[in-house]
């Protein structure tokens, strides 16, 4: 890894980062107290990487990959590995598609291999690329149902106006009826490569195992043949208000959803820094949006605010759930605490809650190794899984007058994206 | 050398005392993370709600964390925050609880304020006003999503009068009339030591988990007055057809049968049935209707583990079109599973499943101290931690085969979709 994180860089890094001479990436950490073993492949072959026609792609391969090799017929993997009690599944993002099995840690020896194969081998057949894709077109109807979700789509839209991350992962329909099976080999075999993979192993088996089976598993037999890659064009900053109004089926409550753009993980400091603005407006009932609009004045059911870590530009949002005449009054409120965050630094209790809120999440989330297997691994996809561990070091270091500075330089009550949902009248 | 972790499943070394005031304390030491987890049960909930008060149990945990005679809703919350703590209150159909979790240091200081809550919450007039509000708005919400409709209409369909016909939300009607002075009577009647179980788990010893709970609540004295029985309605079986005609880009569709409670003999049996039909990526309904025939992207099955007689649901969504074919397919695996028996290695891959995700389940301190005390609670004893692994594995052919045929008899249908496709779908 270059040289961008060194400073996040934690010296006391409890597991080990092996790159195999195939140029597969294996982050080992073993708890011996577990008879539990997680494998959590992360592959960098994301959304962001598909050509624009060929939306939906980098999903819908996720699905294709469990549909078997010559060795395992559709569904035969699924079996193997939840016979003996275990359980797996996948998920894809802009940034990459990662696919986990967490199971008695005496079986990896079966079910290492046939991840492997899996992953490299996938024949992805016609007449079961046909079937599939009735599956996917039920998961965007499914999520078209959902108002949160098509609200969150837009709004990603309207930041990113450019760069993939506006595009929806599962692509529409329309799409992937254009689209066949020969293009998402061609997508497979270039991108499903051991030089693009992390494969985190977390549990109890020792490190010697660990790295013995995954150099016989994972064994690439791909020609690497050529595919398209869609261009990522860096995404302008908002200079202005981006107003939409969404009309949805069966709304009870408006929604407001206000995002800003953040930094990519060049930045991954800021990023930090962007997490504790976050907390403080709205996690927990002390946090100032959730105290004022929803304690106090009332003018809410909930809001919340999150941040999500992506590779090249993160995203900042508020979200509400209020009565439709609240609407203005609210977009005003939370554009004045931004305001107020640019002008005047936070207290240095209020701070030091936040960074205890989060240190403690950390604390919280690392506790079981599927949740460390997928921090590592999704920390290396985009950045340098040693810089996962120093979170709570980083997130301890910062300044009130940090935290302003942040709030000037990535947030803004004039320029931002908004989406706003209300219930039709009755 | 271990060079592969053998020791499975988890073996647990959970310690039980009851104190001198009833107080039943569990307490599961477990140094490996500086963490610990509580789950404080009250013996109440849903289940415990008149008709008329539906959504009680739900507004005293949405109310009970915002003040005592000395606190305002604000300090508490600044007092759990500041440490980055979690502490929030939930209600379940049969039970009612308080869950808390911090960094091992800050333990003793949140259970305390915990503690103070559990005994003397103050209920301000303001907070229970804001609280129904949004509880009155959150009911409004649910009619957001197909899926909450399609079950909200099938649970009211199978339980009539019985609380569980209700979502713990309650409903409008029933919500607009709640009082604080219903929130304090309830309070009275179910909040008291007798009626309590404290589940710690993480890094204490029971010595430490014991002095903390005794110091804070050794001295609540038990009323002398007793717990007053419930009057549940009876449950009556006679399923029917229940339809929401609604422009929805996909048809939802759910089968439910009313089947055992925890306590029958069957629950192990319907436990396998549950997790053949709908657990996993190689389930039979995942495999048969998504895999085979791209019918859905969500297909499953469920079966929750209840005091009174449960319900064991079928459902998936599904392109408009294809509703009556869905509904055809998902009844046809019920039945099939009356006039087939399960192979031995189906059976012996349904209890593999079963077993390993149950171990699975008890990882994180959390898990382990809701697992336990949830089991105290419902009456069966921490027992029923290796009495369920031993009710699954001796679950044999004939026996699912005749649980089957004894509950899957003829179904409650719930459907929500186009009118057009909703409408005269019948079986």
């Amino acid at each position: 890894m270059s040289s961008l994180f060194e400073g996040l860089i934690d010296s006391k890094f409890a597991a080990d980062i092996c790159k195999l001479s195939s140029g597969l990436t294996v982050i080992h950490h073993y708890v011996p107290a577990t008879p539990v073993v997680v494998v959590d492949a992360w592959v960098k072959a994301g959304t962001s990487l598909e050509p624009k026609e060929w939306a939906g792609v980098a999903h819908f391969l996720e699905h294709m990959i469990f549909k078997g090799t010559d060795k395992f017929p559709p569904g035969a993997f699924d079996a193997a590995i939840e016979n003996t009690g275990g359980v797996t599944n996948a998920a894809t993002s802009h940034d990459y598609a990662h696919f986990y099995i967490t199971s008695a840690a005496q079986y990896l020896p079966e079910t290492l291999p046939a991840l492997g194969d899996l992953l490299f081998n996938a024949t992805i057949p016609d007449a079961e690329y046909e079937l599939e894709r009735d599956v996917v077109l039920e998961e965007i109807r499914s999520c078209n149902d959902s108002p949160d979700f098509l609200g969150y789509q837009a709004l990603n839209q309207s930041i990113y106006q450019n760069h993939p991350y506006g595009r929806p992962i599962l692509g529409t329909i329309a799409e992937l009826m254009q689209q066949s099976p020969q293009q998402m080999r061609q997508f497979h075999d270039f991108h499903y490569q051991p030089e693009n993979m992390t494969v985190a192993i977390v549990g109890g088996v020792e490190k010697a195992i660990a790295l013995e089976l995954a150099e016989e598993s994972f064994v690439s037999t791909n020609s690497q043949i050529q595919c398209p890659i869609g261009l990522v064009e860096a995404e302008p900053p908002i200079t202005e208000i981006r107003r939409q109004k969404m009309s949805v089926g069966r709304l009870e409550q408006a929604r407001l959803l206000m995002g800003w753009m953040g930094p990519g993980v060049e930045q991954l400091k800021d990023a930090y820094g962007l997490d504790l603005l976050s907390v403080l407006l709205a996690e927990g009932r002390t946090s100032r949006l959730v105290q004022d609009l929803r304690e106090k004045r009332q003018l809410v059911q909930n809001i919340s605010s999150g941040f999500s870590l992506q590779k090249d530009s993160s995203l900042f949002t508020i979200s509400a759930c209020l009565p439709t005449e609240n609407l203005e009054d609210v977009e005003a409120v939370i554009c004045e605490e931004i305001s107020k965050l640019q002008a005047k630094s936070i207290s240095p209790a209020e701070l030091s809650r936040c960074q205890r809120l989060l240190c403690n999440d950390y604390a919280f989330s690392t506790e079981a190794p599927n949740q460390l297997a997928s921090l590592y691994g999704y920390y290396h996809t985009i950045a340098d899984a040693k810089v996962a561990l120093s979170y709570p070091e980083q997130i301890k270091s910062f300044s009130v007058m940090d935290l302003q500075q942040l709030a000037q330089q990535y947030l803004s009550p004039q320029y931002y994206a908004i989406n706003v949902m209300e219930p039709s009248l009755r | 050398m271990s060079q592969i972790q053998k020791r499975s499943p988890l073996t647990n070394l959970v310690q039980r005392a009851v104190l001198d005031n009833g107080i039943t304390l569990l307490v599961i030491e477990n140094p490996t993370a500086d963490i610990v987890a509580s789950r404080i049960f009250i013996k109440a909930g849903t289940r415990w709600e008149s008709k008329h008060q539906a959504g009680l149990s739900h507004l005293v945990s949405a109310v009970i964390t915002k003040g005592t005679d000395t606190l305002s809703s604000l300090e508490i919350a600044e007092q759990v925050e500041s440490v980055g703590a979690s502490l929030s209150a939930d209600t379940a159909t049969d039970y009612l609880q308080m869950s808390l979790k911090t960094i091992g240091s800050d333990f003793a200081e949140i259970f305390n304020l915990t503690a103070k809550l559990l005994r003397s919450p103050a209920f301000p007039a303001a907070e229970v006003e804001l609280e129904r509000q949004i509880t009155l708005q959150d009911i409004r919400s649910q009619q957001e999503h197909p899926s909450a409709i399609a079950f909200e209409q099938l649970r009211r369909a199978m339980y009539g009068r019985h609380p569980y016909g209700l979502s713990s939300l309650g409903t409008i009607e029933s919500v607009s009339g709640l009082t604080r002075e219903d929130l304090q009577n309830y309070h009275q009647s179910y909040f008291r030591p007798d009626n309590l179980v404290i589940s710690i788990a993480g890094n204490l010893t029971f010595e430490t988990a014991r002095y903390l709970v005794e110091k804070a609540l050794g001295d609540w004295e038990i009323p002398t007055n007793s717990i007053l029985p419930i009057n549940l309605s009876p449950i009556v079986c006679k399923p029917y057809q229940v339809v929401t005609p609604q422009e929805t880009q996909q048809s939802m569709v759910m089968l439910g049968y009313l089947a055992s409670s925890v306590k029958d003999k069957e629950y192990g049996a319907l436990k396998v049935l549950n997790t053949y039909l709908g657990n996993g990526l190689s389930s039979r309904l995942f495999v048969e209707l998504r895999e085979k025939r791209g019918l859905a992207y969500e297909v499953s099955a469920f079966y929750p583990t209840r005091l009174d007689l449960s319900q064991f649901v079928v459902y998936l969504g599904t392109a408009p079109e294809n509703t009556a074919i869905a509904l055809e397919g998902l009844h046809h695996e019920i039945e099939r599973l009356r006039t087939h028996q399960l192979t031995d290695s189906e059976l012996q891959t349904c209890k593999n499943k079963l077993l390993g995700q149950y171990a699975l389940g008890k990882q994180t301190n959390a898990q382990l101290a809701q697992v336990y005390g949830w089991y105290e609670t419902l009456g069966l004893g921490i027992e029923f931690d290796t009495v369920f692994q031993e009710l699954v594995n001796n679950v044999t052919v004939e026996t699912a085969w005749e649980t089957a045929c004894q509950y899957f008899v003829e179904p409650y249908i719930s459907l929500v979709g186009p009118a057009k496709f909703v409408e005269n779908c019948q079986i």
